[in-house]
C-alpha cells in the first residue's frame, strides 16, 4: 500500500503544523539574533547583555498595556525609537570605552551590563512573572489543517519585515555600505575617512532597537520577568554561531534550524528536553564547524 | 629570612585573621561570613588558574561546581555514602569534563570559547532539572545532616578550619604557578600563543592541564559547598550568575594574581552578606541591589583598572617606594 495513503489526514496535519510552528518561531528568533550578529559583525563584540534589552522590551509592552491599555503592536511604533536611543546611550556610556580593548575586557563589560540591568529590573519590578493577554493572543487562525495564534503570526510578519528591511538597509544604502566596510577592515575604513565611532554608535543602536522590538513582539506570547532575556539569548547565541557570527543571512537560516530542532524535538521527545537539543547542536557546531554553516573556515581561531 | 612581597604579607594576614576568628568570637553569623569568604575565594582561585594564569576565560565554571555539588549531595542523600566519596567522584567527572572543554579551547578563542563554556553549563543544568528519577529534578536535593567528619556533618568552627585548609591550598597552588616553570609557560601561552609555541612550549597540553586542574578544584569546592549549605538545586548550582561570580572576584581583586581572588571575595562576599542582612526583612527584591553594584563595579574595573585592586595597590607601593628613594 502506498505509504502516503496510510498517513491519515490527522498525521498530515501534524507535519504541516510542525512546519508552520517552525516558521513562526524562526521569524521571531531571527529578529533577536540579527541584532546580535550585526553588533558582532561590525563591532567584534559579543553582546552578553543582548537578552536584557529583550527583557526591557517585554516590560515596556507590559506596562504600556496594563497601565495605559495600549496594544503591544502600537507600542512597537514608539519602542523602536526608544530602544534606538537606549542603544545610543549605552554605547556612549559603556561600549565606546572598550571597543578597542581585549576580548576579555569586552566580555566582562557586557556581562556586567547584563547583571546590572537584570537586577535593576528585579529591584524595580520584583521577580514576578508578568503576563499580558491582549485580544490577539486569543484569536486562533486555521488554515490548511493547521491552527495558530494571531499574535504569533503578527510577530512573525513584523519580525521578518524588520529583518528584511535591515538587510536591505545594509546592502543598498550608503550608510549600510560604510558599516560593512568598517566590518571588513577597521583600519582601512578609518584611512578612507570613515568615522568608525559613528558607525559603531549606529550599529549598537540598531542592534538594540531590533532586540527591543523583538521584546515587544513576544510580550503577548511569553511572560516578562527579570531573567526572561536569558532563555532567548542563549538561543540567539546558538542561532548566531550556526549562521556564522556577523552573517545576517546566516542568522536567518540559523533561526529556522534552531526553531526546527526545538519544534521537532518537543514533538518527538517532549517539551522538557527541547533545550538540550539545541545546546548539543550548538556544541556540535562549535566543535565541527565553528565558523558557522555559511561562514568562512578559520574565522574562530582569530578570536574575532 | 627572605623578604616577602606586600601581597604575600596581605594573604598571610588574611588567613591568620580567619584562623584566629573562632578563638575570639563564637557568633554563628560571623563564622558563616568568614567561611563563605574563604570558600568563594577558593572557588575564584580555581577559576583564576584557567581564566587568569592560562588566559582561558570561561563563563561556564558553574558546570564543574554543579558536578561536584551533585556528586556529593547524591552520594550522601541517595546512596547514604560518605560525601567525601562523592567529592572524589565529582572530581573524577570534572576532570573528564574539563579535558573536553580544554580540547574545545584549543579550537576556539575569545568569545567563541566563552560561549561554548556557557552552553556546556546550560546543558548540564537542563539535564539536572529534567532527569527527575536520578537528580530529583528542579526541586533539588536536600543533603541529610549526619554528624561526624566522615559524613561532613560539622559545626561552624570545624567547617571554618576545613575551608581554611582548602583556601590556603588553592592560594599555594597559585603561588606555585607564579614561580614555577609550568607557570611561566602558562603565562607565555596567555600572552602570545604563537610565540610560546615557537619556543617549544606544548601550548595545547598546558591549556588543557590548566583547565583540568581548575575544574577539579572547582568541583571539590562545589562538593564542600553542597555539604555546608545542605541543599543543591539545579537552577543555582549550574547558573551563569555563579560562573560570573567566580570570574568577578578574580577580576575585582586582580586577575592572574594569587591574592586577587581572595581580596575580591572578601569585598564582594562581605558586601553581599551585609546587604542581605539589611534588606532581606524589608523588601526581598532589594537584595538585588548588590548584584547591580556587582555589575557596575565589574564594568568600571575592567575599563579603568583591568589589573584589579592588587594592581592598584602595586602601583601605590611602587609610587611610595619612588617617593622614599
Amino acid at each position: 500500500m502506498d505509504p502516503a495513503a496510510r498517513l491519515g489526514p490527522a498525521q498530515i496535519d501534524v507535519v504541516a503544523q510542525l512546519a508552520v510552528s517552525t516558521l513562526l518561531l524562526g521569524g521571531i528568533y531571527a529578529l533577536i539574533a540579527v541584532g546580535l550578529t550585526l553588533i558582532f559583525g561590525i563591532m567584534r563584540v559579543v553582546n552578553f547583555a543582548h537578552g536584557e534589552f529583550l527583557m526591557l522590551g517585554m516590560y515596556l509592552a507590559f506596562f504600556a498595556f496594563t497601565l495605559r491599555g495600549v496594544d503591544p503592536y502600537l507600542v512597537l511604533i514608539i519602542a523602536i525609537p526608544i530602544f534606538y536611543l537606549v542603544g545610543l546611550f549605552v554605547y556612549v556610556l559603556v561600549m565606546r570605552g572598550v571597543i578597542h580593548a581585549s576580548h576579555n575586557v569586552q566580555i566582562f563589560t557586557t556581562v556586567g551590563l547584563s547583571t546590572a540591568l537584570q537586577n535593576i529590573a528585579l529591584v524595580m519590578w520584583t521577580g514576578d512573572f508578568r503576563i499580558i493577554r491582549p485580544w490577539e493572543s486569543s484569536v486562533v487562525l486555521r488554515a490548511a489543517g493547521t491552527a495558530f495564534n494571531l499574535a504569533q503570526v503578527v510577530a512573525f510578519a513584523v519580525a521578518v519585515a524588520l529583518t528584511v528591511a535591515l538587510m536591505a538597509f545594509m546592502k543598498w544604502t550608503h550608510t549600510g555600505r560604510v558599516m560593512r566596510a568598517t566590518a571588513q577592515d577597521r583600519d582601512a575604513a578609518t584611512l578612507m575617512g570613515i568615522d568608525t565611532d559613528r558607525v559603531y554608535r549606529l550599529t549598537f543602536a540598531i542592534g538594540i532597537a531590533c532586540v527591543g522590538a523583538a521584546g515587544v513582539l513576544v510580550s503577548p506570547l511569553y511572560a516578562a520577568y527579570p531573567q526572561a532575556g536569558l532563555q532567548f539569548v542563549t538561543l540567539a547565541y546558538v542561532v548566531v554561531v550556526l549562521g556564522g557570527l556577523g552573517d545576517m543571512a546566516g542568522a536567518m537560516l540559523g533561526s529556522l534550524i534552531v526553531a526546527a530542532v526545538e519544534v521537532g524535538g518537543s514533538y518527538i521527545f517532549g517539551a522538557a528536553w527541547k533545550e538540550v537539543f539545541y545546546f548539543l547542536l550548538f556544541i556540535g557546531v562549535l566543535v565541527f564547524r565553528p565558523a558557522g554553516l555559511l561562514g568562512q573556515r578559520g574565522a574562530e581561531t582569530l578570536g574575532a | 629570612m627572605s623578604r616577602l612581597a606586600p601581597d604575600r604579607w596581605a594573604a598571610v594576614a588574611m588567613f591568620a585573621v580567619a584562623a584566629l576568628t573562632p578563638l575570639v568570637v563564637r557568633d554563628a553569623f560571623l563564622l558563616d561570613s568568614v567561611i563563605l569568604i574563604l570558600l568563594w575565594g577558593a572557588l575564584s582561585a580555581a577559576w583564576n588558574v584557567a581564566g587568569g594564569y592560562a588566559g582561558q576565560v570561561s563563563l561556564g565554571h558553574a558546570a564543574f561546581f554543579g558536578i561536584g555539588a551533585y556528586a556529593a549531595a547524591l552520594m550522601s542523600a541517595r546512596y547514604a555514602q560518605s560525601p567525601w566519596l562523592g567529592l572524589a567522584v565529582g572530581v573524577a567527572l570534572s576532570v573528564v569534563a574539563g579535558a573536553l572543554i580544554g580540547y574545545l579551547s584549543n579550537r576556539l578563542k575569545g568569545p567563541y570559547f566563552a560561549l561554548s563554556t556557557i552552553a556546556f553549563a546550560e546543558v548540564l543544568k537542563i539535564v539536572a532539572s529534567r532527569w527527575r528519577g536520578f537528580t530529583s529534578g528542579s526541586e533539588g536535593v536536600p543533603v541529610p545532616y549526619r554528624p561526624g567528619f566522615w559524613t561532613l556533618g560539622l559545626g561552624h568552627v570545624a567547617w571554618l578550619y576545613l575551608i581554611l585548609v582548602v583556601a590556603v591550598g588553592c592560594y599555594a597552588l597559585q603561588v606555585y604557578l607564579e614561580r614555577s616553570r609550568v607557570g611561566y609557560q602558562l603565562a607565555g601561552v596567555r600572552e602570545d600563543e604563537d610565540a610560546a609555541e615557537a619556543l617549544g612550549i606544548a601550548t595545547r597540553r598546558r591549556k588543557v592541564q590548566a583547565i583540568v586542574v581548575s575544574a577539579a578544584m572547582t568541583s571539590a569546592c562545589g562538593s564542600l559547598w553542597a555539604q555546608y549549605v545542605g541543599f543543591v538545586d539545579p537552577s543555582h548550582v549550574f547558573s551563569i550568575d555563579l560562573s560570573v561570580r567566580f570570574a568577578l572576584n578574580s577580576i575585582i581583586g586582580g586577575i592572574g594574581t594569587a591574592l586577587g581572588p581572595f581580596l575580591g571575595s572578601l569585598l564582594i562576599t562581605s558586601l553581599e552578606t551585609y546587604l542581605r542582612a539589611t534588606f532581606s526583612g524589608v523588601e526581598a527584591s532589594f537584595t538585588g541591589i548588590y548584584l547591580i553594584i556587582y555589575g557596575v563595579v565589574l564594568i568600571l574595573i575592567v575599563r579603568f583598572a583591568p589589573d584589579g585592586l592588587t594592581g592598584i595597590a602595586g602601583r601605590f607601593w611602587a609610587w611610595r617606594a619612588r617617593a622614599h628613594a
